[in-house]
């Protein structure tokens, strides 16, 4: 069959689109990075929740200004510090890890007095009035990043990196890794996507060839649904099932919005499709079969669906776009993803930074939602180029 | 029927299709001559050019995508057509040379009735008023043979049959009185019987209104029902000349006897035989062949054929030849 | 005509009356009461809410009674003091002062640039404008949101040195409507305009390339009339189409921008209801966003019957 599907012409004409090519290659990009972190844990879960380093570091490992450098440098004293007041200052001190980053072996007492030299050096600074214009003040403040860096332990080549991994692109308010949780959230957006855009279309497609083939009460039943369920704008059916989810165990995962979006996306494959039927219905090779005798089901599975079935793809890679994108504004209006990391997660967390002018946790989202939903704009594109000669 | 000058003269027409596949000249160094009053047709298979002859004519072809030959010359009324601006092709469209097409159950719009869309052609080239225009497009209704008028003007295209569409298209080009009208295979689409009426009206039309008409078509029968003269084409040449009577007598052509020959007869003798096709297809534009174009499918094939094409030669009073053997009396 | 309209009246009762049920039946799930109060709500509280909304009655009863009234008269269980139904009337304003200014202005625009891209087809002009189509709507609306909002506003105002667009919030009346709505529109639009782009430039190409152009043509009519008059109103019925499927858009965008900009119109006022389960809201903007919602598929239809006289007549 795979060797039938080569040889069609519209294969060779998708093939020949060279844009197309790139959007496929880029897609299984996507798809190997998704499987990458679902099946081999390239990326877990919780590395994305972990602390990687003071909040809004700049990505690409820019020199930060000198008060956020600061800043980033009294985080981190006033991190151990707190550790170093608990019950078991020892233990505590021991729990600090930044990404692979640790304290050095010392004991408390040790790391006090790094923290005391510190702190001295941060009464040097408070004196001045905006340490991003004073002169004098670097050379302190080089000091202090040096007391700073005394306090952790050499890294291995492996670790460092990892730590650069970490920080490649920043952190987030929370000084989570944004590119981890970028790379993470590749595979939710896939995992939404391709679940949703599946049985949006598998119901869409037997519900509407069914309408299509069987006609009488069985395509009125169907015409009647999808009319109704239409007639329901779809952010609002979304928000009713948010609603209905909610006190529920599923509150917050992805499966209400598995339900909510196949429930919405199931209608437009059903339309064309059911279109498609009855278009196909009429057909001579149609009417033939039913002559021969064959059963209806057959007739529908052998010979309906395969002529339909490149709408059902087009229809699918549009479904998934609409997937991905309909779960970035869900999780921001509270009723996608509530424990866990995706880019809807990412953009709604950034709104407070963007304000103060940091751009990377948004950015990276932004760009890698981009990246998938534009080369799947392009394949839907190529794909309706491919099967219809007059697609424009 | 013929006076001295011709009403319509096309000279040396080249049109150039650039595609991208390349250049490809659709119509290739055509000549054609119309006088008033009289009825030319351009026979020939589809492809051939005759459609493309038409729409040069009219300027309607795509300006990015064709273009003309240098030496290419449409001259009417003291104008090279070829060189007008597209407001003054706009006036000539419509009002001194009209186009009707093959198929009336799209050409015309379907969103707007009969009426309007007459009305629409009287406004741009009359400066009738309301009424005026209303009463002429009654009147244009009628002369077409049009069943209750009245009523049909408030109608739209679907509510009519093929034929009635056909004779509303008729009345549109005609409203204005052109000179010349160009009707593309206005037959085609229709039944035999439909067919006889409106070539019918064509010819009644074209004694009262005094228009030279343009048929192009594939169907000799047409043409030998309302032809004055007849143009052959074969991938983008005129290959013979005559008027209708020679060319059902005297065909010198080997194509124009070969198409003769392929009309189906039905009686006795030829019961029961192979109907007559032309061996072959018609070359694609993009490879013509060497020498004579139509060499190929030739029954008289020389070797001269194969190698150089012939030239466009009179061989009669009113007759032209493109061919190194044509036929005479004694070979046909 | 008049019968045409008739019938699709008709038609959709049932469509409407299976909505409302569905609507009511979706919310009562989860005991809305409880959903509401927290599982540890006092029983006199339960049995209090319970009849406020008339939840203690039979279905049908609440079916009915909700369909011809839609409870505005109840009073929200999170806004004190008022009542849905004068809820309601204070978020229209808002909304419809950002939904009909944008679908306006992307509509007329898109169609300008669809036909302007099918005209000069295949050149540099309709690629680039295709190209940039494609990559807008590869973008989260969310995130033009937030840029929009960023350097629309805040930068925007930093370097005027006074507030042109209002970051947030809103005030009735015209004199104020570019300060508060001008910004979320423009977002709107340039949102909306990718889509609608590509679907009115494939429309008008489709038009553009039947039989009728090149009579019209013959006829002496020039290629503006042609476009704007002979195309356009053939192109009237997926313009229509696309017109009514930009209507949900609408109202989602609405929910969106409302929530960024602090506009208080129907999408936040449901959002916001949804958050805190204030479950008389709840329903009854959930069946009047419906309810308009087929009363815009219905005037389509009328509309199609309208422009195309094949529909009409048959």
């Amino acid at each position: 069959m795979i060797k039938r599907i080569w040889k069609l012409r519209s294969t060779r004409k998708f093939f020949s689109n060279r844009l197309a090519v790139m959007a496929l290659l880029i897609v299984a990009g996507y798809l190997a990075i998704a499987l990458g972190t679902s099946v081999f844990g390239l990326v877990d879960l919780d590395a994305t929740f972990a602390r990687v380093g003071p909040k809004n570091v700049s990505g690409f490992f820019r020199v930060q200004e000198p008060e956020k450098q600061v800043e980033d440098v009294e985080y981190i004293f006033n991190r151990v510090d707190s550790a170093l007041r608990r019950r078991d200052p020892k233990q505590a001190l021991a729990e600090i890890q930044f990404g692979p980053q640790r304290l050095i072996d010392a004991s408390p007492e040790e790391i006090k007095a790094i923290v005391e030299r510190g702190w001295s050096y941060f009464d040097q600074l408070a004196e001045s009035d905006d340490l991003n214009q004073d002169r004098a003040a670097l050379p302190v403040i080089e000091q202090l990043k040096q007391t700073e860096q005394s306090l952790f332990a050499p890294l291995t080549s492996g670790q460092r990196w990892e730590q650069r991994i970490n920080l490649v692109l920043g952190t987030d308010a929370q000084g989570r890794s944004i590119a981890l949780r970028a790379i993470y959230s590749i595979e939710v957006a896939i995992k939404i996507g391709l679940v949703v855009a599946f049985f949006s279309v598998l119901i869409g497609s037997l519900l509407g060839t069914a309408a299509g083939f069987y006609g009488g009460w069985v395509d009125h039943a169907v015409t009647w649904a999808f009319t109704t369920f239409s007639s329901i704008p779809s952010l609002v059916l979304l928000v009713l099932l948010a609603y209905m989810f909610t006190g529920s165990t599923f509150e917050g995962t992805l499966f209400p919005m598995y339900i909510a979006f196949s429930a919405t996306y199931w209608i437009g494959p059903c339309r064309v499709i059911r279109g498609e039927t009855l278009k196909l219905r009429e057909l001579e090779y149609v009417q033939a079969a039913t002559a021969l005798g064959y059963s209806r089901p057959y007739i529908v599975v052998r010979h309906i669906l395969p002529n339909a079935s490149h709408l059902m793809l087009i229809n699918f890679s549009l479904l998934f776009i609409a997937a991905i994108k309909g779960e970035v504004i869900l999780t921001y209006l509270g009723l996608g993803i509530k424990n866990g990391t995706s880019w809807g997660i990412m953009i709604e967390q950034s709104r407070p930074e963007v304000i103060n002018g940091f751009f990377w946790q948004i950015g990276t989202a932004t760009v890698l939602m981009f990246g998938l939903v534009l080369a799947f704009n392009i394949l839907s594109d190529a794909l309706q180029d491919a099967f219809d000669p007059k697609h424009v | 029927m013929t006076d001295s000058e011709p009403i319509l003269k096309i000279e040396h027409l080249t049109t150039r299709f650039h595609t991208d596949r390349g250049v490809v000249q659709a119509v290739d160094d055509v000549s054609l001559e119309l006088f008033a009053g009289e009825t030319l047709g351009i026979v020939g298979e589809s492809g051939c050019g005759k459609t493309v002859t038409s729409k040069s004519v009219m300027r309607l072809l795509p300006t990015h995508l064709s273009s003309f030959g240098a030496e290419s010359r449409i001259e009417y009324r003291g104008m090279n057509l070829l060189g007008l601006s597209e407001n003054q092709m706009r006036d000539i469209r419509g009002n001194q040379i009209a186009m009707i097409f093959q198929e009336p159950m799209t050409a015309l719009n379907p969103v707007f009735t009969v009426g309007w869309q007459l009305d629409e052609a009287l406004k741009y080239h009359t400066s009738l008023n309301r009424r005026e225009r209303f009463d002429r497009s009654l009147e244009m209704l009628r002369m077409v043979d049009m069943p209750n008028p009245t009523r049909r003007l408030k109608e739209y295209p679907h509510q009519l049959s093929g034929g009635m569409r056909q004779r509303v298209m008729i009345a549109i080009a005609l409203c204005c009185e052109p000179d010349i009208l160009i009707a593309d295979e206005p037959t085609t689409a229709l039944d035999v019987t439909i067919q006889a009426q409106i070539l019918r009206l064509m010819n009644d039309l074209k004694k009262r209104i005094g228009t030279a008409i343009v048929l192009i078509t594939h169907d000799l029968g047409v043409v030998a029902q309302i032809c004055d003269r007849v143009a052959v084409m074969y991938a983008g040449r005129v290959v013979e000349m005559a008027t209708v009577h020679d060319l059902f007598h005297r065909p010198q052509h080997p194509y124009t006897r070969a198409l003769l020959d392929s009309i189906p007869i039905n009686d006795a003798t030829h019961h029961g035989q192979r109907l007559p096709a032309i061996e072959g297809i018609v070359p694609s534009l993009f490879e013509l062949p060497q020498g004579c174009r139509f060499h190929d499918r030739c029954k008289f094939c020389e070797d001269e054929c194969r190698q150089t094409e012939p030239d466009l030669e009179t061989t009669g009073s009113q007759q032209s030849v493109r061919c190194h053997f044509p036929l005479s009396e004694l070979r046909s | 005509m008049w019968a045409y309209v008739f019938r699709k009246l008709i038609y959709n009762v049932p469509v409407y009356l299976t909505i409302v049920l569905l609507v009511m039946a979706a919310l009562r799930v989860h005991d809305p009461v409880y959903s509401y109060l927290g599982k540890n709500a006092k029983p006199e509280d339960i049995v209090k809410y319970r009849e406020l909304v008339g939840l203690d009655q039979p279905f049908l009863v609440q079916y009915t009674r909700f369909l011809t009234t839609f409870d505005l008269g109840t009073e929200s269980w999170d806004q004190r003091g008022r009542t849905v139904g004068e809820i309601l009337r204070t978020s229209v304003g808002p909304s419809l002062a950002i939904t009909v200014p944008a679908l306006l202005l992307t509509t007329l625009i898109s169609i300008c640039v669809g036909i302007i891209s099918s005209y000069y087809r295949g050149r540099l002009v309709d690629r680039t404008l295709v190209v940039m189509a494609v990559l807008g709507m590869s973008v989260s609306f969310l995130v033009y949101i937030i840029l929009g909002q960023y350097f629309g506003a805040y930068v925007l105002n930093r370097s005027l040195g006074r507030e042109l667009f209002a970051i947030e919030g809103y005030e009735p009346g015209l004199a104020n409507w570019t300060h508060y709505c001008l910004l979320p529109v423009l977002i709107s639009v340039i949102v909306g305009m990718g889509y609608d782009t590509r679907y009115y430039r494939a429309v008008m190409v489709e038009e553009s390339q039947r039989d009728y152009i090149v009579t019209a043509l013959a006829k002496g009519a020039s290629k503006r009339k042609v476009m704007f008059v002979h195309m356009l109103k053939n192109a009237m019925i997926p313009i229509v189409t696309r017109v009514a499927i930009s209507l949900p858009f609408l109202i989602m965008g609405s929910i969106l921008l409302e929530s960024f900009f602090g506009i208080p119109g129907m999408g936040r006022t449901l959002i916001a209801a949804v958050r805190v389960k204030d479950f008389p809201v709840v329903q009854a903007f959930t069946a009047i966003f419906a309810l308009v919602y087929i009363f815009t598929i219905i005037l389509t239809d009328v509309l199609y019957a309208l422009f195309d006289p094949r529909v009409r007549l048959s």
